[in-house]
């Protein structure tokens, strides 16, 4: 005796289509290692200017925070704002330069530090005495040591070189 | 009448699938928020300690507190000119072999020989290394016209030395020189 074939069976013939994610997963897994592993928890504490092209140098250190001067081929900046034309600096004119101080580079710093050192008193934030220096590649050595200068003689001992890392 | 009983003993496997769209969903936000993130360039600093405002009194005070004979130092220099470094130190001024030329002269492409630098320094480290207190300190002085990016590859090159697969630390304790002004 033969069976009366399902009615409701008769329909259940719908293809599941699913996509295959699997390689996808793969990808983007090691995407987000790489990602994270590159991730630091501290930003961007030194943003390099676009006005100057950065040395390149070996060294591992890690940047720290500090007052930025900027000595780029055109000009000389603190905190992003002019300070000094790199031109007068180099004819060492009067105007501009004392014994190889820097004079409105020195007066800024000069603000700067004892404003800094004002809000240690206020407040406790203290007042390290370091400064970041971001010089162009080409800058020569002897504009260079008048900037370092400056900042020694004007409350910034504590230099720090910017630099960009070469990935081994 | 009874129905026989369905003869599909052995139905497959109902086929399991993870659910991947949280995870999914995830990644795609995460994704994009580390890219934002990233610094593609590294960024590092050297350091560079001046003394801090170096007056008459307090030169006189260090002077004072050390009796003048155990200050030796070894007072190790380089200097960067156009022609190539020359290495100077208490002992002596190092020369090349032949003439009185630099020490570490350019390289025949004209440019510097970074390497040379390492390994002479290697040199006077390891023959410095018990007679001077201060084998961590090197003074680099540069011509008026040294571009930046020489004088920090000198620092580079001065900074360390590898040799068999081991780092030794050469000079990292840089001052700069100007001389006179």
């Amino acid at each position: 005796m033969a069976f009366i074939p399902s009615r409701i069976k008769r329909h259940k013939t719908a293809l599941v289509l699913s996509l295959n994610l699997t390689s996808m997963m793969d990808m983007f897994t090691i995407i987000l290692v790489f990602l994270i592993k590159s991730y630091s928890t501290e930003g961007q504490l030194i943003s390099p200017s676009n006005f100057l092209k950065l040395p390149y140098s070996q060294v591992q250190q890690p940047p720290e925070v500090g007052l930025d001067v900027f000595v780029s081929k055109q000009m000389i900046m603190v905190n992003h704002e002019p300070v000094a034309l790199l031109a007068d600096v180099m004819k060492n004119d009067p105007a501009v330069m004392d014994h190889g101080v820097i004079k409105p580079l020195r007066e800024k710093l000069l603000t700067t530090s004892n404003h800094a050192k004002k809000l240690e008193v206020d407040y406790g934030i203290k007042f390290s005495g370091k400064v970041t220096i971001q010089g162009d590649r080409d800058l020569p050595y002897s504009e260079l040591v008048k900037v370092i200068r400056t900042c020694g003689l004007s409350n910034y001992p504590n230099l720090r070189l910017v630099v960009y890392r070469e990935s081994e | 009448m009874a129905f026989q009983p369905s003869k599909r003993r052995h139905r497959g496997m109902e086929s399991t699938e993870l659910t991947l769209t949280p995870v999914m969903n995830l990644m795609v936000v995460m994704i994009p928020m580390l890219l934002s993130n990233t610094q593609f360039i590294k960024i590092g600093v050297i350091d560079l300690n001046l003394p801090p405002a170096a007056t008459a009194t307090s030169a006189t005070a260090v002077a004072g507190t050390l009796p003048k004979e155990t200050r030796r130092s070894l007072d190790l220099t380089v200097s960067i000119t156009d022609r190539g470094f020359y290495i100077s130190s208490a002992l002596a001024v190092l020369t090349d072999e032949s003439t009185a030329g630099p020490t570490i002269p350019k390289k025949a492409d004209g440019t510097y020989d970074f390497e040379q630098l390492t390994k002479k320094l290697y040199e006077v480290k390891q023959k410095a290394q018990d007679y001077f207190p201060d084998t961590e300190a090197i003074v680099i002085q540069a011509e008026k016209d040294i571009k930046y990016q020489t004088l920090v590859s000198t620092m580079d090159a001065a900074r360390s030395i590898e040799v068999n697969d081991q780092i030794v630390i050469l000079f990292p304790r840089v001052s700069l020189s100007a001389g006179v002004i």
